[in-house]
């Protein structure tokens, strides 16, 4: 069943990203753990903890289609929002000692907001790599400078930040800075290119990926990564650099709701 | 010791995946298949590929689980090449799970998968929640008559199970679908249910109603197993729900299952639920001195004197 949560504030981070703070009352999440979100007679949809602390909830909620544009047209302040899980297999923490980065594109930076706050609560440190379509999309900036050592940025546009796309600014990084490990999350495509990069360097890498999900407790099978039959609601939604090199299709395809291949 | 024939079908042990469980890909096949599973069901595929419902189509309730998936599939076509890779990449029997809005369009896919080597077939005649399909066409004998009739026709003399429904007249229904050549049942598909939040004050799934699940429904699995058994004899039985270990699987052999399928236990119990409940039935035939699975099958049906 699922837990009704209230709407505590509502932020306009950017005009395609509205941050959510919940009162939540149920089992607490870890970093890279996701709910199964319901908005009555509307939808259900996979949303990341974006942060979690004593009862409050926070998610960035990127407008996309249906449910999203929904939630960013009607929900207020005082509204309910239904949840059930937290759901999945979240990042597994940084050995102590590890130079740790975080790479997010997007709506990617969300489960690694909470991994970089749970980082820093344990007494680590991490940089992070953020990057965007241009500045006026990029959110939750001050708040990866507040729990995170170095930000870099990088925009399409060159709009804020370094001119260019994650993988090309990551190459750069990656040469001064002696990184081993890597969280990564966003666009699938990007995230393929950063795998190949990373490939045969010894860095750990994890991502946390995103597919179609209908039951969020690994029985339906809409969620499986072929040919290894892992479910990404279940065994995942993060998976090790050697899991992801595997996949069918990384960053290319995935399966619809029909179970059908189709592009990215 | 756990081995079992079902309508010809050789079983290393009697566990079947339930339909719609882990049913869409070759890799999650496999991975039931190393999980101890004795044969593997495919989710139910129709002619033409179906998004289903919208979510939510899941819900656990805390006593069993409620869904509305809508028969999601990518449709026979499609399926096709994925039930290449399915025969390729397990050795446990592959039975393919049948649905469709027509006669004509269950012989449709029951060509298709016989042309791809699926080892047999399950009629799906009992899904509780999609309009004009599944348990809807069960209800009218005439149209299950010619479903089977088609469906035996197209199957190349693989073996054919009829799922049944526990809502409507499924002594009536079987009796006539042995008459017509059905090899046999798999019974029950999910109870048609219905779930409501409170503080939503509202249906929870899109599609209002769905199908129930999980250990609350096997009280009236076993019944219908029971009453197929006494009925029918050693006609084979796939007894399915509710079914969460070696205890459960046991009861639904006892009343006349002569293998069982596992479903919903997979969310609560994982894929480990299958070699805990064939470690469970081994320690029960040594310690209850019995030598194969097969000797308990319908065994509480032997009266008191
Ligand atoms: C584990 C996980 C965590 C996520 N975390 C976040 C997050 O923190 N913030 C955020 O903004 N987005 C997140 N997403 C993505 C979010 O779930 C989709 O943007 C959302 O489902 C789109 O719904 P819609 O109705 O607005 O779009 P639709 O109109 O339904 O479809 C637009 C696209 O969204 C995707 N999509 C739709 N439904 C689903 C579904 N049930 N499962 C997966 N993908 C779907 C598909 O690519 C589809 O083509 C996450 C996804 C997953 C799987
Ligand atoms: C998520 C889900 C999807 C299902 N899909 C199908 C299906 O496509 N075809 C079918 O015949 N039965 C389907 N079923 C019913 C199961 O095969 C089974 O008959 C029922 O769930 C009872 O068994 P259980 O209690 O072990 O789950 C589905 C059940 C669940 C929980």
């Amino acid at each position: 069943m699922h837990l009704a949560a209230r709407i505590e504030s509502i932020i306009n981070v950017t005009s395609t990203t509205k941050v959510y703070r919940l009162g939540y009352r149920g089992p607490s999440p870890g970093p890279g753990q996701f709910f199964m979100v319901w908005i009555p007679r509307v939808g259900e949809i996979p949303l990341s903890t974006a942060d979690y602390e004593d009862g409050e909830l926070l998610l960035a909620i990127t407008r996309r289609g249906r449910v999203t544009g929904y939630i960013h047209e009607n929900l207020r302040v005082g509204d309910r929002i239904y949840l059930r899980g937290p759901y999945g297999k979240g990042f597994n923490l940084p050995r102590g000692g590890d130079k740790t980065l975080l790479v997010g594109g997007g709506a990617g930076a969300a489960p690694l907001l909470f991994l970089a706050e749970t980082i820093r609560e344990r007494g680590g440190r991490c940089d992070a790599l953020l990057g965007f379509r241009s500045g006026d999309e990029a959110f939750f900036l001050e708040e990866f400078k507040r729990s995170c050592g170095s930000l870099f940025l990088a925009t399409d546009d060159g709009s804020m930040g370094s001119r260019g796309a994650i993988p090309d600014v990551l190459r750069q990084i990656l040469g001064e800075r002696g990184y081993d490990a890597i969280y990564l999350c966003g666009p699938e495509p990007m995230m393929a290119e950063v795998a190949d990069l990373v490939r045969g360097t010894g860095l750990r890498l994890e991502a946390s990926l995103e597919r179609y999900m209908r039951c969020g407790v690994g029985i339906c099978g809409t969620c499986v990564l072929d040919p290894l039959g892992l479910r990404v609601c279940r065994d995942g939604p993060v998976f090790p650099l050697e899991v992801i090199v595997r996949i069918d299709g990384f960053g290319r395809w995935w399966r619809g709701f029909d179970s059908r291949k189709t592009p990215i | 010791m756990l081995q079992v024939e079902l309508a010809g079908l050789k079983l290393r042990n009697p566990l079947i995946l339930a339909s719609g469980i882990l049913g869409s890909s070759a890799s999650l096949a496999l991975r039931v298949e190393e999980a101890g599973a004795g044969a593997y069901t495919t989710k139910t595929i129709t002619r033409d590929p179906r998004p289903g419902y919208l979510n939510p189509s899941f819900i656990d309730l805390g006593i069993g689980y409620l869904n509305a998936i809508g028969l999601a599939n990518p449709g026979i076509d499609d399926f096709a090449e994925e039930l290449d890779l399915m025969k390729k990449a397990v050795r446990i029997p592959v039975i393919l799970s049948v649905g469709g809005g027509s006669p004509e369009e269950y012989e449709y896919v029951v060509k298709i998968g016989a042309e791809r080597g699926a080892d047999a077939f399950e009629l799906n005649l009992s899904c509780p929640h999609v309009k004009g399909m599944g348990a809807e066409l069960g209800e009218d004998l005439d149209v299950a008559l010619e479903i089977i009739r088609r469906a035996r026709a197209a199957s190349g003399g693989r073996p054919i199970f009829l799922k049944l429904s526990a809502h409507y007249n499924y002594l009536g229904l079987a009796e006539e679908a042995l008459k017509a050549g059905i090899s046999g049942f798999t019974a029950i598909n999910t109870l048609r249910g219905l779930a409501i939040d409170v503080y939503a004050r509202a249906p929870i799934l899109s599609n209002v109603y769905g199908g129930y699940s999980g250990p609350p429904i096997k009280p009236v699995a076993l019944r219908v197993v029971y009453e197929l058994y006494e009925n029918f004899g050693k006609v084979p039985i796939i007894g399915v729900g509710g079914v969460d270990s070696w205890v459960s699987a046991l009861e639904m052999v006892l009343a006349g299952a002569s293998a069982v399928g596992v479903g919903s236990a997979i969310a609560a119990n994982g894929f480990e639920i299958f070699g805990e409940i064939i470690e469970g039935l081994r320690k029960y035939l040594e310690t209850e001195g019995f030598r194969r699975i097969t000797e308990l099958v319908g065994l509480a049906h032997e009266r008191s004197v």
